[in-house]
């Protein structure tokens, strides 16, 4: 959709033989990926292969066992000490990824505060903006979400797809550089899924850098410049969504697919739709 | 100096004496239970009076400090002509305020069932004994069993207020080995290291009892 | 059996200044128990096992042993380390540090209600570990533990009557020195549970009333 990149510039996410381990068990086994300015990532794989776990990992929300991530150039998370890493101090990280924006599965607002409360309330305290300024900012991110009437609402008071606007309003009113989706539409009602992808969609037309875990295969076709395929904790394939959705051969994606249409295919297709 | 003999010298009195403490908090325990199945009963029944009464019984003794209970029990029993050894008026009394803790525990645990599963066994057939017996109980038991190991633990630190009637017990004998040696510091701490495992030992004894329910929770 | 309830309206003064006394020892022991169980909280749940530690060793242990041996320890023990403290300060230090140990627990179990997610959408905000507590930690968990601390406060009103067997003049003691000067126990010791019976149960329902009026506002918030 938005094709800009020049493969030369510095990735501003930069994920380099990243492992994951929980106990004995391996959910990411050296991970590479790179993504460029503008880029829109759409990253898809079956439950449990670890594509929330890796950006979790981007995000620090998890730490990666091996493997380095550089945000804009800068290690996240650990310092290299003579071939050893280190884990850095909690405000270090917040340092670093200051510039991620993150959107969560179950959206995570804070229920005793208003949807403007959510999203001023990170301005004033974790970037000092004084309460009219963050206010202001805060209604801004809530009309460019379309909840311009929605401010003063409780979270449980809106929909989940208001909800997961805030969210977004949220992550946004922080001015990131790039915005990191974990299934942002998978807790949401299917009538819901549309008003948050198109929000998306807006997003990325405007160049915003995203990476986006999705089961939403059609969001991933029209708006992605790189999918990833993700199976087993490794990256089984990856390309332009043209590239992946018709072209790759690898048999997990190609089940991946065939089970995704047939779970959402309602109509054998539409050749065989009776003439009226 | 902190006088480590003294400790020596007096542990096996007291240990002697923590039998009693362990003697009289379990007889409440046990005494204090059969009332609260009874205060709990009356409180879950149709009867009016009856949840009356177990409101009032539970609010009483939940709302009046042991000590002062204690007390009435220690001197105003002999007073409507009640002469009982001053060991059996405390336990007794010990027995009615725990029963109070109990009935409410009990009370949270029948509650607690999902009506669903009392649902599904009328559903099956079962009769309204066989609910109590095979759904009812055996649940309220599991539910509340970290709340009864809890009262007793309760208990054990509760009787230590006896001494105050003059009951002989663990404080009671730390008090006179701690003013007739003017060690009061290295007493009552041994004193309090005694109840600490007593309690620890009854912890664990309910852990393990929980553990084995979990394992049939596991299944 | 003769019942003279002159007793009591002629010691009227001792007895009022003994209420008082025991409402201040209650007040002043909860609220310095508030603070120490906070604190014990934050520091458990929020840096490294070597503070925690001891501080789980102190929860366990005023947990695990009588009030009235740890008054024992601190009023008749305290000279061996230099505090020759007086009846009423040993009384509320130990009322403090008993509560502390069961407030800490409450504060604790309230800490980790908070879901996971809001602590970590908020750290994704870049907003300190304190500011989290004090913005997205403590004002919700503080409704869902209010029945807890409410209960624990109440509680504790009942323990200040252990505090007469180390001679704090409050109203237990006041009321079994009348009783044992005038030999009238009956009426003396039915006054005194009658009196703090009538204190817990409104107490009791003043906790209650507050608990509804947060729950309006929760309803209202979580709706």
């Amino acid at each position: 959709m938005n094709a800009k990149t020049n493969p030369n510039a510095r990735p501003i996410i930069d994920v380099r033989g990243v492992w994951k381990r929980f106990g004995t068990v391996d959910v990411l086994k050296g991970i590479d990926l790179a993504i460029r300015k503008s880029e829109v990532t759409c990253i898809i794989g079956p439950s449990g292969s670890g594509k929330s776990t890796l950006l979790r990992c981007i995000a620090f929300l998890e730490e990666y066992s091996e493997g380095e991530i550089y945000i804009e150039g800068e290690l996240l998370g650990f310092a290299l000490e003579g071939g050893r890493r280190r884990r850095v101090s909690d405000a270090e990280v917040a340092r670093v990824r200051r510039n991620i924006g993150f959107v969560f599965q179950q959206f995570n607002l804070w229920p005793h505060m208003t949807a403007l409360e959510n999203v001023a309330m990170p301005l004033k305290l974790a970037r000092g903006i004084p309460r009219e300024d963050a206010t202001k900012r805060a209604r801004a991110m809530l009309d460019k979400v379309g909840l311009t009437n929605r401010a003063e609402a409780y979270p449980s008071q809106l929909s989940g797809g208001q909800q997961q606007r805030v969210g977004i309003a949220r992550a946004l009113a922080m001015e990131p550089h790039i915005m990191l989706f974990d299934e942002p539409t998978s807790a949401l009602d299917p009538e819901l899924v549309g008003e948050v992808l198109q929000v998306m969609r807006d997003l990325a037309s405007e160049g915003m850098t995203m990476a986006v875990v999705t089961h939403e295969m059609g969001f991933a076709a029209q708006v992605a410049d790189t999918v990833v395929f993700i199976d087993h904790g490794v990256i089984a394939a990856s390309g332009s969504p043209e590239q992946v959705f018709r072209r790759e051969e690898n048999p997990r994606l190609r089940q991946f697919l065939q089970n995704y249409f047939e779970r959402n295919v309602f109509w054998q297709t539409t050749d065989e739709v009776p003439a009226p | 100096m902190f006088n480590t003999a003294i400790i020596v010298k007096s542990l096996p009195m007291l240990l002697e004496a923590s039998v009693w403490t362990v003697v009289y908090s379990l007889t409440s325990v046990a005494i204090g239970f059969c009332i609260g199945t009874l205060m709990c009963a009356a409180g879950l029944s149709q009867s009016r009076p009856m949840r009356a009464l177990a409101a009032f019984y539970v609010s009483f003794f939940r709302g009046v400090p042991l000590l002062v209970q204690l007390l009435i029990s220690y001197y105003c029993l002999p007073l409507i002509g009640v002469n009982v050894p001053s060991s059996v008026a405390a336990v007794g009394t010990l027995a009615l305020c725990t029963g109070a803790y109990i009935a409410e525990i009990l009370r949270g645990g029948f509650l607690g069932i999902p009506a669903g599963l009392i649902e599904a066994a009328r559903m099956v057939g079962l009769n309204r004994v066989q609910i109590l017996t095979r759904i009812e109980v055996p649940m309220a038991v599991r539910f509340t069993l970290p709340s009864l190991v809890n009262e007793t633990t309760m208990m054990v630190k509760a009787s230590s207020l006896i001494s105050v009637v003059g009951v002989l017990e663990l404080t009671r004998l730390a008090q006179n080995i701690a003013t007739s040696t003017f060690q009061p510091l290295e007493i009552y701490l041994t004193a309090g290291a005694i109840y600490f495992l007593i309690n620890g030992a009854i912890t664990l004894a309910g852990d393990f009892a929980e553990s084995r329910f979990r394992v049939e929770k596991a299944r | 059996m003769s019942f003279n309830p002159a007793i009591l309206t002629d010691n009227w003064r001792e007895i009022l200044d003994g209420m008082l006394l025991t409402i201040l020892i209650w007040v002043v022991g909860t609220a310095l128990g508030l603070v120490i169980g906070l604190v014990v909280a934050i520091v458990q749940l929020f840096t490294n096992r070597w503070f925690a530690a001891p501080l789980t060793f102190y929860v366990a242990l005023m947990r695990g042993t009588p009030f009235l041996i740890q008054l024992f320890v601190i009023y008749y023990g305290g000279p061996f380390f230099g505090l020759d403290l007086t009846p009423l300060v040993a009384g509320v230090a130990g009322l403090a540090l008993y509560g502390g140990a069961y407030f800490s627990e409450i504060f604790r179990a309230g800490f980790l209600s908070v879901p996971v997610g809001q602590i970590e959408a908020a750290r994704m905000m870049g907003i300190s570990r304190l500011a989290i507590v004090r913005h997205v930690q403590l004002p919700q968990m503080l409704v869902i533990i209010l029945p807890a601390l409410a209960n624990m406060t109440v509680l504790l009103s009942k323990e200040t009557a252990v505090l007469s067997v180390i001679t704090v003049n409050e109203l237990t003691s006041v009321i079994q020195s009348i009783g044992s000067t005038t030999f009238a126990f009956a009426e003396t010791l039915l006054f005194l549970a009658l009196v703090y019976w009538a204190f817990l149960e409104i107490v009791t329902a003043a906790a209650r009333r507050l608990e509804k009026r947060v729950g309006r506002f929760m309803l209202r918030t979580q709706g």
